[in-house]
């Protein structure tokens, strides 16, 4: 089995619960609260944002053959952002200007320190299981989604060809490095492979339950 | 008033909290049970370890050879003054370094190391020394707090007032005080408030690392 096999069957449970979510369930169903869709939109739309100096931190340190490909994703996830306003002006919701809650800036310093501190090859895991989990969630949202859903276009950006073209490449790559990896990178990288997931399944947890940051209401966390 | 100062007044009502705070309250009346007090020497542990990076990343970004030097030694005292004591505290406790090297962070020390870490790394030294500094200065200032009071029977926290309350940690809060006043000193309003983010940010982590150690912490699912 691959690298990207080998992790996917490791934490299976945990990939089942993240793709049995409620929140993608009632996605799929079309019995979303409308304010917890919109609570999700804001925080992903900041989480893409931070997506971008993740990507571009990783240029320099991946070899000349990715850094072609790593451009073009910066570019998908500008026109990512592009569809959350787009999204959100049609339903009438404010994401400009939204503060991160815990579990969104948590997830955001894990990318950027990764990026920094990490190895090339634990930094591409991270990109790998992050992408891999939201075109499965979609693809799960998409097999019950009408196509009338304001939503809709959530799924054809990641449930649909070109995310997946982009997806099976990244598994590509990502087997390469593994297979080039000795012991102790390939731990890590099977360490920051699960901590993508946690985050992945926080991430939703958070989008369903509003929750903010822990505790003394009082003080501002408004940095992502 | 200096900078650190406006910081400290920012950031007054977490820094209350924190003295408050039960987990903090128990060291220093001594009831706090030590099953529960075990887990912040275990994630105190991996926590110091990430600290010590960003004094690194401090000694490669500063801007004059006195905090060099300052910097490289706090990295030294952190990894291998500081991480030693605490091997042989979490010893008194039960707790072998086999159990610290295995232990994994909860949620609350990955979020807040990683914020360190990536403050370190992405901002300048001015960022960075204004995210670390609720750790440096917030220990002192509650172990001080703690020393004017009667010690605890329980020898251990007795011992952990003193090492956060001594004058070398006391010295080293006041030198990265007196630091962080020099790096803001003549910075934009704009930058001014970044760097109060950061500290305020820092000072929730702080907050949120005892309520952590208080009532148990564990990733979702």
């Amino acid at each position: 089995m691959s690298f990207c096999e080998t992790q996917q069957a490791r934490i299976a449970p945990l990939w089942d619960r993240m793709l049995n979510h409620p929140f993608l369930l009632q996605t799929r169903d079309g019995t979303i609260p409308h304010e917890t869709f919109a609570s999700w939109m804001r925080q992903d739309y900041l989480f893409v944002e931070a997506a971008i100096p993740f990507l571009a931190a990783l240029i320099p340190k991946g070899p000349a053959s990715h850094w072609e490909p790593m451009t073009q994703a910066i570019g998908a996830l500008i026109r990512e952002l592009r569809l959350f306003e787009e999204r959100a002006d049609a339903v009438g919701v404010e994401i400009r200007g939204s503060q991160p809650s815990f579990t969104t800036h948590a997830y955001i310093q894990f990318l950027l320190a990764t990026a920094q501190n990490a190895s090339y090859e634990e930094a591409y895991t991270v990109l790998y299981a992050a992408e891999r989990a939201y075109h499965d969630s979609w693809k799960m949202v998409r097999d019950g989604l009408d196509r009338s859903s304001p939503w809709w276009p959530f799924v054809e950006n990641w449930a649909g060809p070109q995310f997946a073209a982009y997806v099976a490449y990244l598994e590509v790559e990502l087997d390469k490095l593994a297979a080039e990896a000795g012991p102790d990178r390939l731990h890590r990288m099977v360490e920051a492979f699960e901590t993508t997931v946690r985050y992945e399944v926080a991430f939703w947890e958070m989008a369903m339950t509003g929750e903010g940051w822990p505790g003394i209401p009082s003080a501002d966390p408004a940095l992502s | 008033m200096t900078f650190t100062d406006e910081l400290y007044e920012s950031a007054r009502d977490l820094w209350d909290a924190q003295a408050a705070h039960p987990f903090v309250r128990g060291i220093a009346d001594g009831t706090l049970n030590p099953a529960v007090f075990e887990r912040w020497v275990r994630q105190d542990y991996l926590y110091l370890a990430e600290f010590s990076r960003v004094f690194a990343w401090a000694a490669a970004r500063a801007d004059r050879l006195e905090s060099m030097g300052w910097y490289a030694a706090a990295l030294h005292l952190t990894l291998n003054t500081e991480m030693g004591l605490h091997r042989e505290y979490a010893a008194r406790f039960g707790i072998s370094v086999s159990d610290l090297e295995r232990e994994t962070m909860w949620p609350t020390t990955r979020a807040y190391t990683d914020f360190l870490v990536r403050t370190a790394a992405d901002g300048d030294l001015a960022d960075l020394v204004a995210a670390l500094l609720p750790c440096a200065w917030g220990y002192v200032h509650i172990a001080r707090k703690m020393a004017a009071g009667e010690r605890p029977a329980d020898q251990r926290y007795s011992d952990w007032i003193e090492q956060y309350s001594s004058d070398e940690f006391r010295l080293a809060a006041e030198w990265l005080r007196s630091e962080m006043d020099r790096l803001a000193d003549g910075s934009s309003a704009a930058k001014r408030e970044r760097l109060t983010h950061l500290f305020v940010l820092s000072s929730r982590y702080e907050w949120q690392f005892w309520e952590m150690c208080w009532n148990g912490e564990a990733w979702l699912p």
